[in-house]
């Protein structure tokens, strides 16, 4: 299994997807309306803080992936309990965007299709394709990655005649306290869901390259959300914004004389695509290798069925899931993006310094 | 793969029949005449081409000679020539000999023909002479001179009706496996060009000739592909088509991982990339491995032309392609679904051409495409000269009358006819898309784009796992290889091609600077 490798561009684009994933039809940190810019900066670079840590802490842990790491830094017992917990963790935020996927088609697209069944064909191709390996993964996410920013760029463009420039003003009306709120979501969405790559790092085929691919993808993906957020609020307006469910399905249907509503569909389908199959990827691996069993593709149908359930049961509807989405999940996510792998960083300091010494003397 | 095949053929093809004529492996060469002639007789009992001709000379006719060929593979006038009337005269104009020595002096300054083996048993002599050689027996001798006087009649090579250009050889490959390796060496003179052979089919016996550039090819590749054609058992291989079902490696895939030609041109280009030919005696199709997905949008003009052209043609073979694939369903899933998305006025003529028809855009759409096919088949199977009258009840009936008589709409018609002829532009995938038509048709109709979109995704997924012989299918564009996209969608002059494929090669590669390293598998 460790002998399938990926690439830089693969690794980039993988994470590019993944950070555009349900970002790309939710629109984040909505919390601070037309200072949310701000906020998109501001937890941007939280965000590339963030991944950074990751990137070190799998760079000071070389081709071990996160349940190893845990296990060792942490002994095996709390290891296994954290690594647990890690699955869980993976688990839930593949149904969320499962589930968000499902109520953007339901809402938009088909509104008539029980959502199990829109949620239910796309988790099987899923596991067909997370069964397929992390190398065609990788390939997978080559071919159809690039399509989102160009999706994105020919709307932008489309739209630009629609347009109030003074849309974003007035500058911090309401104080600092909800853009730091927002900046604080953003970071937990979708850069903290990042640490599901530390179960991908061990994969790729330069180490040295690592920080390059993580710093770069965190970058582009911010630049692309601040432009649609731009591109949203100068043309719907802030008040709109707030309002609307889809904002950026919304915006695309301003196009004049046009309608280009399923290419929407399509960012979705691959940025939440390639989402859920990472962190499907990531709990069966943890899965197994806390098991014990040999080949994670035995445990991909069980998780996927698992997700697609949590998915439909664990919300009553689109509002319950944002409000949870936004008010929740922040919080809930806090140990697993932030605390843990910094105590896990510390720790592989500490040992990093330990060990040299207790080389030399045994 | 290969092996399960085996195991299945073991167990489940009726078709090997138990073989009568039994010659064991090293059955010796009976040491009189008589007996070579009985034994011979009795292996080709009831064989009326073959030929047996008994020479007697010396002085008191002690001398005996065996001539035994094959009526028909053998040019009677060059064998007299070269071989019955020098032996003739040395065996009368001579003193007696002794066996041996006549054997050696036969062979060494009698024969005037060049081309002289050994068969040191019974199975090489029966061998040869179902291959077209000609046996020469001697008396008292276990060995045989094998002499190859074929007559190399067959079809004259001529331009291949299936692969047509504009610029370009016009030679084609032909049946006769002899003529298709000269037509080779012709384009490439370099003695590492190898010619490797085999014999295949437990029946037909026939021959098969693995062809590559020695230090080009990937070694690996070569080895594999001897490996996967040894592992065939198989009772007959009457076309190179069967030798590509048996490797290809991939037995429940669409798409072909095998790539097949005609053209003499094309083959040495890809030879000379790093590929590995098969040919396959009684086949003008030489197969090409490993193919990958990007092959079936080249063509052997884009290399003749300039750049800019062949850029554009292939980025409109592509296009060709996903609309050959995709339209039908995305008709479907328009016209039932996201009416939203079409423009105002082309829905007012839209509706206006839908009105007063039973079908629902699904089984319009299933109906015209099924009736396009059978006139494709229909034109295929069909004497020639019946072809003008099919042509003229396709466009009439299925045109015209359809649309008049209410069964189809009119931009159907217009839907169908364009798929069709964008199916014809990319020809070695023209299966592939005609199946995954009616799958996206379905998925159109009950899921819209979204189950476009879905499909697609399925098709990608299984594009990215496909490998051919070690090579992932999808290659150069995933995974990523710089330098292999100057040949890929977009086509640099030929002058700034300066290196061979990398993916093609990977043990070289693997070297190089910046390349990428890759772990050549061969998964089935």
């Amino acid at each position: 299994m460790e002998k399938e490798k990926i690439s830089g561009i693969q690794l980039f684009l993988l994470l590019l997807g993944f950070l555009f994933g349900s970002t790309v039809i939710l629109g984040p940190a909505m919390g601070a309306k037309n200072d949310a810019w701000l906020a998109i900066i501001l937890g941007g670079a939280t965000g590339v803080l963030l991944m950074q840590v990751y990137v070190a802490i799998s760079l000071l842990n070389p081709s071990k992936a996160l349940v190893d790491i845990l296990r060792e830094k942490m002994g095996k017992v709390a290891g296994n309990i954290i690594a647990i917990l890690y699955i869980w963790y993976f688990i839930h935020l593949a149904s969320l965007v499962l589930r968000d996927f499902g109520e953007f088609i339901c809402t938009v697209t088909f509104p008539e299709t029980p959502m199990v069944v829109v949620i239910a064909i796309f988790a099987f191709i899923l596991v067909y394709a997370v069964n397929s390996g992390i190398e065609v993964l990788g390939r997978l996410g080559e071919l159809l990655v690039p399509i989102i920013p160009l999706v994105t760029l020919i709307i932008s463009l489309s739209i630009i005649t629609v347009r109030d420039f003074t849309a974003f003003l007035p500058v911090l009306e309401n104080g600092m306290s909800p853009v730091l709120k927002a900046a604080f979501n953003f970071v937990t969405f979708p850069f903290g869901e990042t640490i599901a790559f530390l179960m991908l790092f061990p994969h790729l085929n330069k180490k040295d390259k690592l920080k390059n691919v993580v710093f770069l993808s965190a970058v582009t993906s911010t630049i692309v959300v601040i432009i649609v957020f731009f591109r949203d609020i100068i043309v719907l307006g802030s008040d709109l914004m707030s309002r609307s469910t889809f904002t950026p399905h919304l915006s695309s249907l301003l196009i004049p004389g046009l309608n280009i509503e399923p290419l929407i569909d399509i960012n979705l389908l691959i940025g939440g695509g390639i989402k859920i199959s990472v962190c499907i990827y990531a709990a069966a691996r943890a899965l197994s290798q806390i098991t014990g069993i040999d080949d994670y593709r035995k445990l991909t149908g069980a998780i996927a069925t698992f997700c697609v359930v949590l998915s439909i049961w664990g919300f009553g509807n689109v509002l319950e899931l944002f409000i949870w989405s936004e008010k929740v999940w922040p919080y809930y996510s806090f140990p697993f993006q932030i605390a843990i792998p910094l105590l896990l960083l510390l720790l592989s300091l500490i040992k990093k310094g330990k060990s040299p010494n207790a080389g030399t003397k045994k | 793969m290969p092996g399960k095949t085996s195991k299945q053929y073991k167990n489940g093809n009726q078709n090997i029949i138990h073989d009568y004529t039994q010659i064991s492996a090293s059955e010796p060469i009976p040491g009189t005449i008589e007996a070579v002639s009985a034994r011979l007789g009795e292996i080709f009992s009831d064989c009326c081409d073959f030929i047996t001709r008994e020479i007697s000379c010396g002085r008191n006719g002690q001398i005996k000679i065996l001539v035994a060929y094959i009526n028909g593979f053998v040019d009677k006038r060059v064998l007299n020539q070269d071989v019955i009337h020098p032996v003739l005269n040395f065996l009368s104009g001579t003193e007696l000999h002794e066996g041996s020595c006549i054997y050696e002096r036969l062979k060494k300054c009698v024969v005037i023909n060049n081309d002289i083996k050994e068969a040191g048993d019974m199975q090489q002599a029966v061998e040869g002479i179902l291959s077209g050689e000609t046996l020469l027996f001697i008396d008292g001798e276990s060995k045989a001179l094998v002499i190859g006087v074929k007559d190399p009649r067959g079809r004259q090579v001529e331009e291949p009706d299936s692969e047509t250009s504009i610029r370009g050889a016009r030679e084609g490959f032909v049946e006769n496996l002899l003529t298709n390796t000269t037509l080779i060496r012709k384009r490439i003179k370099n003695p590492n060009l190898k010619l490797e052979i085999m014999q295949l089919g437990k029946q037909t016996k026939t021959d098969v000739c693995i062809c590559y550039i020695k230090g080009i090819a990937n070694e690996k590749i070569v080895r594999e592909v001897k490996e996967r054609l040894r592992k065939i058992k198989t009772d007959a291989i009457l076309d190179s088509g069967i030798i590509e079902q048996f490797i290809s490696g991939t037995r429940l895939s669409l798409f072909p991982t095998v790539g097949n030609s005609e053209k003499c041109d094309k083959l040495a280009g890809k030879l000379l990339e790093g590929r590995v030919a098969i040919l396959c005696d009684g086949s003008p199709y030489v197969l090409t491995v490993p193919f990958l997905f990007i092959e079936s949008i080249q063509t052997p003009d884009d290399y003749y032309d300039h750049a800019y052209f062949a850029t554009f043609m292939r980025l409109l073979r592509l296009m060709a392609l996903m609309v050959s694939t995709l339209l039908p369903g995305m008709y479907v899933a328009l016209v039932s679904f996201h009416h939203t998305v079409i423009p105002f006025k082309l829905m007012i003529t839209l509706a206006a051409s839908r009105q007063g028809i039973p079908f629902s855009p699904f089984i319009e759409a299933i109906l015209m495409i099924i009736a396009f096919e059978l006139l494709r088949e229909a034109g295929i199977r069909m004497p020639r000269p019946v072809g003008q009258a099919l042509s003229i009840v396709g466009a009439i009936v299925l045109g015209e009358a359809s649309v008049a008589a209410g069964i189809a709409s009119n931009l159907m018609v217009i839907i169908v006819a364009i798929t069709a002829i964008c199916s014809f532009v990319v020809p070695p995938l023209i299966r592939a898309t005609m199946l995954l038509r009616f799958v996206f048709l379905a998925a159109a109709n009950f899921f819209g784009f979204l189950g476009i979109s879905f499909v697609s995704v399925v098709v990608l997924i299984h594009l990215c796992r496909l490998r051919s012989f070690g090579v992932p299918y999808m290659a150069p564009f995933s995974p990523l290889t710089l330098s292999d996209l100057k040949d890929s969608l977009i086509m640099v002059p030929i002058w700034a091609m300066l290196t061979r494929p990398k993916i093609l090669r990977q043990e070289n590669a693997r070297g190089a600077k910046g390349s990428k390293r890759q772990e050549l598998k061969t998964r089935p």
